[in-house]
């Protein structure tokens, strides 16, 4: 449902990693060509290893491709992007404010200028009043919500997720998809969220782009249309069902046969 | 790990802008630029580290070489590196430097098995007995604390100045660096693998054979590898105080007679031993521990 | 802890074992320790060996009282304690920001490697006789060898330390736009703390280590030159004495850094 200006515009993004020394190349991503509107939600779901990831990190700016290129909208203010890791996200020496504020501190922004921004942020993502403890004392869940208002506090316009929720347990998991929509309802960002669950990337998206196992392209590009603001019980709807299992069913036949007209072979 | 964000050229320019930007501007990422390197470029970026590495060395030899000739170095004392080859090369036709060599290689080699053959099976018994560990622990402690070299006087007083005394030197060098970690690795071998092990009815001697001794052979490999240092301390001091036979004698009788190049020949002969079994020791246990974070101890020599 | 299989057959040792792991502990060490000491000074006055051989505790601490009352030990004690302390500052006073240097820039790293790890295993006290003939019996050369000594273990160890630091940290650090410099202070120096600190307390080690073995081979103070002294005249009492101070001041550092580095325990950086 892109309406409007584009806020991610990828053509021809490829990505290749050469071993020296037995002159072979890895291709982790083969080719992408991504749309994502200003303020979409769109998932990149697929296996592990399919480059779903590394496409988040050539966005970021911690990968360069190998080919192809990626325009994001510049804003006025702010970054275009921010990212959000996966796990070992918060540094152990600082505190749970002085990490949040992190992102603008190194936009050269003062530090109590940073931490007085990072406020409102912790606020919102349910952590008020926790601000000035270390990540040891804070649950997983409550690390990731930290992980998310750094990256909300550095008013950057498109969030890039990398399987945040990865490394918590099923029902923190769920609680935090849940406060995740809060959230963005709140911000209204652009966000990219990858991750190899479907029903996580369902649940959350208005787009699901479904990626092949490496070398990774992408396989359908799949509108949700279930309504939004969406509770958690959406879950067991009928029509959820059916999208799952729509990409169940695209990614089991991954197995199956190589995917038509692709050049390169499986591992 | 290239620092900074390669955003290749900036963005599309600003057309006139209205307040409300209905006109989007966009930065754009590049791709990696594809330079053609050289055949010469290429082969330099991989072994990078060893020309570097090759490069620092001969560059310390060449500047020690030159300051020597020039006199900044005082040549009395610190020698020049082609007069230690020229004195290196008479050394080694001279039979009594073989004799040294053999002396300070025996003392060695019986104390270091010597304490390997006592400090590994009472490490294990320490280590495994629970309260035995508890009751020795301050008297290892104690003993670790002090060093080695102090005990030097006590052992000449028990075995005098011959080479008992410092075979017993280097064995104590040895002795309190291998126990230490074997002691540790026994203790820290992980509960889930012997609970395992027990599951399956292990009898005790199974239990050791096939969990406790294979985990805890990386504790005793470093051991070993703290331990070198210590050994060819304990040996070089033992030899100073006690002067006999041996090339720690001789890097002292060396420096009396002020002939600094056979000193430093001496001195580069145990440099070489210290980086050789150093090297040996750091392969195995590198290779031990293909599959387990390594043991942050860390020692000079 | 690794369950052995220890007799637990005697009431009193089963009743000691309800107390907890912490206090068995303590009770079996402080066992083993005056366990020890009795069983040496039984055997020691029933002449089961010459006390000149190894002392008994009861003479060691008459030796002390002795030397400390007349304050004749003093002397050596603060030598040894210059010595050491003038080294070990001045190692790690260069040595840190060296190590932190060389891990950070790899081609420094790399320059110097061979040249590091060559010095790193060269026992160092194979250049005493060296460091006597150039610097003389007097303090210096104590000095010289302690700062070797203590100068190659902490950077070795840092520049260890420096390129463990989590590449994840340093990722974040990359993504938010820090500057290189910022990276520095923000991410790398946090790391490293903890370990710098263990580093220092190794480090404390091998300053003591140097200054006992340049005193045994020539000086005319310290408690290293103490031990030797009274060795030749046969006095194993004193000479055990030496010994006891020098392993308490190691117990003592060690534990004193280590209450330091507990502190520091929460930012280590978890391993990936």
């Amino acid at each position: 449902m892109a309406t409007g200006p584009l806020a991610l515009s990828a053509r021809g993004v490829r990505m290749e990693y050469r071993d020296r020394k037995a002159d072979t190349a890895l291709v982790a991503i083969e080719e992408m060509d991504l749309d994502v509107g200003d303020g979409e939600f769109v998932s990149l779901l697929g296996p592990s290893g399919c480059g779903k990831s590394t496409f988040l990190k050539i966005v970021n700016g911690l990968l360069l491709s190998s080919a192809g290129e990626i325009k994001l909208r510049t804003v006025a203010k702010g970054r275009e992007d921010a990212m959000v890791f996966q796990d070992a996200a918060l540094f152990p020496w600082y505190s749970v404010l002085d990490n949040v504020a992190y992102g603008l501190v190194c936009a050269g922004v003062a530090r109590d200028e940073a931490r007085k921004r990072a406020m409102p942020f912790i606020d919102l993502v349910g952590i008020g009043g926790f601000e000035h403890k270390y990540p040891y004392q804070l649950s997983g869940g409550m690390q990731q919500r930290a992980n998310l208002a750094r990256a909300l506090t550095v008013d950057a316009s498109i969030l890039l997720m990398d399987e945040p929720f990865a490394a918590l347990d099923a029902q923190t998991r769920e609680v935090m998809q849940s406060e995740l929509l809060r959230i963005w309802n709140a911000a209204r960002k652009t966000v990219i969220f990858v991750t190899h669950q479907i029903d996580e990337a369902v649940y959350l998206s208005d787009r699901v782009v479904v990626m092949s196992a490496r070398p990774g392209r992408i396989l359908a590009d799949i509108p949700i249309d279930l309504g939004r603001p969406r509770e958690l019980d959406v879950k067991r709807s009928p029509e959820f069902a059916s999208y799952e299992s729509q990409i169940w069913k695209l990614l089991a036949s991954q197995h199956q046969r190589p995917a038509i007209g692709s050049p390169s072979a499986e591992a | 790990m290239t620092y900074g964000v390669d955003t290749g050229a900036a963005g599309a320019a600003r057309l006139g802008g209205a307040a409300a930007a209905e006109v989007a501007t966009y930065r754009v990422i590049r791709p990696r630029s594809r330079r053609r390197r050289s055949p010469l470029a290429r082969w330099y970026r991989r072994n990078e580290r060893t020309v570097l590495g090759v490069t620092g060395l001969v560059t310390f030899f060449v500047a020690w070489q030159v300051g020597a000739m020039i006199g900044w170095i005082d040549q009395f004392f610190f020698s020049a590196p082609t007069e230690i080859v020229a004195a290196a090369i008479a050394e080694v036709q001279v039979p009594r430097f073989w004799s040294d060599v053999r002396f300070s290689g025996t003392e060695l080699l019986i104390g270091f098995f010597a304490s390997l053959v006592l400090a590994v099976p009472l490490g294990i018994v320490i280590g495994w007995y629970r309260r035995v560990s508890f009751t020795f622990d301050p008297w290892l402690n104690f003993f670790n604390a002090v060093p080695r070299a102090a005990l030097v006087p006590l052992v000449v007083l028990w075995a005098g100045l011959g080479i008992e005394m410092k075979i017993i030197i280097v064995f104590f060098g040895g002795f309190f660096s291998i126990i230490m970690p074997t002691v540790d690795g026994v203790r820290t071998v992980d509960r889930q693998l012997l609970d395992v092990a027990r599951s399956f009815r292990a009898s005790g001697r199974l239990l050791f054979t096939s969990v406790v001794i294979p985990a805890t052979i990386p504790f005793i490999v470093t051991g070993i590898r703290l331990a070198l240092g210590r050994l060819l301390i304990g040996l070089i001091i033992a030899e100073l105080y006690a002067q006999t036979q041996g090339l720690g004698v001789m890097i002292g009788k060396a420096a009396d007679t002020l002939q600094s190049d056979r000193m430093m020949f001496g001195v580069l002969l145990f440099t070489l031993a210290g980086v050789v079994s150093t090297e040996a020791i750091g392969y195995v246990e590198r290779y031990l521990q293909r599959w387990r974070p390594s043991l942050d101890l860390e020692e000079g020599i | 802890m690794a369950a052995g299989q220890a007799p637990v057959g005697r009431p009193l040792l089963r009743r000691v074992a309800r107390l907890g792991l912490a206090n068995e502990r303590i009770f079996y060490g402080v066992l083993g320790f005056v366990g020890v000491s009795l069983i040496w000074e039984i055997t020691s006055n029933l002449g089961l060996f010459r006390r000149s051989l190894l002392s008994s505790p009861s003479l060691i601490w008459g030796a002390a009282a002795a030397d400390f009352g007349s304050g004749t030990i003093w002397p050596h004690i603060t030598t040894s304690l210059t010595e050491w302390g003038i080294g070990f500052v001045t190692a790690l006073a260069i040595g840190i920001p060296l190590g932190l240097t060389i891990g950070t820039f790899r081609r420094v790293d790399y320059f110097l490697s061979v040249l590091l790890s060559g010095m790193y295993s060269t026992p160092k006290a194979a250049l005493l006789p060296l460091i006597i003939l150039v610097a003389g019996i007097g303090l210096q050369s104590k000095v010289i060898m302690v700062f070797l000594l203590a100068f190659f273990s902490v950077v070795v160890s840092i520049v260890v330390w420096v390129h463990s630091v989590s590449e994840r940290h340093l990722d974040i650090a990359r993504s938010f736009g820090a500057s290189r410099w910022l990276a520095f202070r923000s991410v790398v120096l946090p790391s490293t703390v903890p370990f710098v600190l263990a580093g220092i307390r190794i480090a404390a080690g091998r300053a003591l280590v140097g200054v006992v073995i340049a005193e045994l081979v020539s000086a005319n103070e310290g408690i290293g030159f103490y031990i030797s002294f009274f060795g030749t005249f046969l006095d194993t009492s004193r000479v055990m004495l030496g010994v006891v101070l020098l392993g308490l001041f190691g117990i003592v550092l060690g534990e004193v850094i280590r209450s330091f580095e507990k502190r520091f325990d929460v930012w280590r950086p978890e391993i990936r």
